[in-house]
């Protein structure tokens, strides 16, 4: 037989939308821009639409889709990112999936006590060295606003926890111009030079307008700031639904649509080319708690649906997963964060933040982190798919073993059960006796243990004194 | 501790069958006695397999690649061992009760016990009471091994006590049960010596038994 064409391997991924509903969306954030329009408090932001051709009426700014269009094409469809030591590790496409922390809660829970308090900028750094040693955690946020630093140097110092603790890259917050230009003199220090941290990006804004259709001036001057010299930027809207956006999910994706497209437009009129990560934030707000909900099936279902639109425009998509609503890392939280986790990859999500969130948000966990690296792992795992060869059909195997007798020792298994198998790390599969005689531990136990033994073993390349230097002189004219 | 004897640990840890059986002709040819290489080569290269294992870092394919190489150091040693009167570690009969047609547990566990350097003789599935006995007396066992994995062929395993007592056997070896329906309760109930729960378990029980 001449050789054959191997069988290739279908791996498994959802669309939540058809090509009608996709062009329905787009269509009706055409409509909101060129007819609702938005509200832009920032002037320059203002001057620069207008300019481009767009009109003003009734206080509104009102966008024409050719400007849309333009910019669109403009964007370019990937951001290289690379960790603060100058290797790329998070391309930002279409098709690949990184995973990793979110930014800003007000408390954490303390890994020592099980406590729930208020975070610390030595919490940022510990989190981040813990993101740092997971292997399926890509990138690293604050998980913490420091309540021990002065409030004006909040993100200053989430900044600095974050580089501290990890090499890998981050997404940063930051409260108006000011703490750019800090921020952006710290990162040049640590990249070398501005060139090099426009070439090798390891930091990415992460800033917001106000659903519904709220520009503010300091949100707008963020984004901004991103385009004028060069650096990656992510501006999600947050329509969450029956709150910031309308109370159906459609409605929503459509505002946050239009909101998101804003925020590209204006990167693209200062600097086309700008790398711009385009996505937005559909959760549900909840109807009794009014909580914004991170563990609903309609946080999943936007995100997908929004993964169709963000393959419409052919640009990486920014979204947000295993996270959870329940106070403790529990089974809710467990059962919310794989809901989130395996449909985000089903929708092969470019970027998948916010892992390790508790308590909606509120709160972080670096159990809850610990146990979303191995759901990550498995998820990864099933998106793969089932390869179909004649090493996996293992017809010598079946053919030589003896009935009843088994394949546990035989050759195929010795060979392939590394490969064949995904090995649980956190997951208990051992016998009762032996779990019983490891002291009975649950996951959260697990996990809490895991998290521990990293913050007292794992190392990170240190910043470089440049990089301390320059530190050291931001945080002294903040004082002054 | 000679190099030789060293490398032999590495190569059993490693699973290499070929490497094991020639370093174990090896050290017969520069003169160690057969003893030595058993005790500070293959057993102490199983005890590291072993505790491993039994702390997880190692999967029961990696283990029974290991065993397979010490069965292949033993093959080589077994003649020289019985020559220079050096008393085997034990010797285990073992099978799966009658009415049970289920191998791979019972498998495991005589690759385990070789692995542990046992003398194994494993009268397959379906095995009466009757075949039993004989087995035991022909081959003068130290240690009876029966496997079950169904809850309607457990009786089978008291029917085969009570068959070693009314034949006077029961003193002379020692019974040794598991299978996923038994539990330790069970095996005390039928007067059965240990349980085991899982295969590294059961070499671990028998070591004890026999000591």
């Amino acid at each position: 037989m001449p050789k054959q064409l191997s069988v290739s391997t279908l791996q498994p991924m959802v669309k939540m939308l058809s090509d009608e509903q996709v062009r329905a969306i787009h269509y009706a954030t055409l409509e909101i821009l060129s007819q609702t329009g938005v509200e832009m408090q920032d002037p320059q932001g203002r001057e620069l639409l207008l300019e481009a051709g767009a009109r003003e009426s009734n206080a509104r700014i009102k966008i024409p889709e050719n400007l849309v269009t333009d910019a669109i094409a403009n964007t370019p469809s990937r951001i290289p990112m690379h960790d603060r030591l100058g290797n790329l590790t998070m391309p930002l496409e279409l098709g690949k999936v990184f995973c990793g922390s979110g930014s800003d809660t007000t408390f954490t829970l303390d890994v020592e006590t099980g406590e729930r308090r208020l975070a610390t900028a030595q919490d940022v750094e510990n989190i981040a060295r813990l993101c740092d040693a997971l292997d399926n955690i890509d990138f690293v946020m604050s998980m913490g606003n420091p309540s021990d630093v002065p409030p004006d140097d909040l993100y200053i110092h989430e900044f600095i926890s974050m580089i501290r603790g990890s090499i890998k890259p981050n997404i940063y917050t930051a409260k108006n111009r000011a703490d750019m230009e800090d921020i952006y003199r710290i990162a040049a220090a640590v990249a070398g030079s501005e060139q090099a941290l426009r070439e090798k990006p390891f930091f990415l804004l992460y800033a917001e307008p106000i659903s519904p259709l709220l520009f503010p001036e300091e949100s707008l001057q963020k984004l901004i700031f991103c385009a004028e010299k060069g650096v990656p930027a992510a501006y999600p809207p947050s329509p969450n639904t029956g709150g910031g956006g309308p109370i159906t999910l459609a409605g929503a994706l459509a505002l946050g649509n239009a909101e998101c497209l804003v925020g590209l437009i204006i990167t693209q009129l200062i600097r086309p080319g700008t790398p711009f990560l385009y996505g937005m934030n559909t959760a549900a707000m909840d109807m009794k708690s009014a909580i914004v909900s991170y563990g609903s099936p309609e946080w999943p279902l936007g995100m997908m649906a929004q993964m169709d639109l963000a393959r419409y425009y052919n640009l990486p998509a920014w979204s947000a997963g295993g996270a959870s609503d329940s106070k403790v890392v529990d089974t809710q939280a467990g059962i919310e964060m794989t809901f989130s986790i395996i449909t985000n990859f089903l929708a092969r999500a470019t970027l998948i933040h916010d892992v390790g969130y508790i308590e909606y948000g509120s709160t972080s966990s670096m159990e809850a982190l610990v146990i979303a690296d191995e759901i990550i792992r498995e998820a990864r795992f099933l998106s793969g798919g089932l390869d179909i060869n004649p090493t996996t059909l293992a017809l010598d195997a079946i053919a030589r073993i003896r009935p009843g007798g088994g394949f546990l020792a035989d050759d195929h298994t010795l060979d392939n059960f590394r490969t064949s198998q995904w090995i649980p790390r956190m997951i208990d599969r051992s016998r009762y006796d032996s779990w019983h005689a490891a002291g009975s531990k649950d996951m959260y136990t697990r996990a809490n243990e895991r998290a521990r033994e990293i913050l007292a073993e794992h190392q990170v390349t240190p910043l470089s004194e440049a990089a301390e230097a320059a530190i050291a002189e931001i945080l002294a004219e903040r004082v002054a | 501790m000679p190099n030789i004897l060293k490398k032999m640990q590495t190569d059993l840890y490693d699973g290499d069958m070929d490497a094991v059986e020639a370093a174990t002709r090896k050290a017969i040819d520069e003169g160690m006695s057969p003893k030595e290489i058993l005790d500070d080569g293959l057993i102490m290269g199983m005890e590291a397999v072993g505790r491993d294992f039994k702390a997880g870092d190692l999967f029961i394919p990696e283990v029974l690649l290991c065993a397979r190489a010490m069965h292949a150091g033993m093959e080589v040693l077994r003649p020289l061992l019985e020559e220079s009167g050096v008393p085997p570690r034990g010797k285990l009969v073992i099978g799966t009760v009658a009415g049970d047609l289920h191998d791979i547990g019972k498998n495991l566990v005589s690759m385990m016990f070789q692995g542990a350097g046992f003398e194994v003789i494993d009268l397959g599935v379906d095995v009466s009471p009757e075949k039993f006995i004989e087995a035991v007396r022909a081959e003068n066992a130290d240690l009876l091994g029966m496997s079950a994995l169904l809850t309607t062929t457990m009786p089978s395993m008291k029917a085969t006590i009570d068959a070693l007592i009314k034949a006077g056997l029961r003193d002379k070896v020692k019974v040794l049960i598991g299978g996923a329906p038994v539990t330790a309760k069970y095996a005390q109930d039928i007067g059965a010596d240990s349980f085991a729960s899982d295969a590294g378990a059961a070499v671990e029980a028998a070591q004890d038994l026999i000591v």
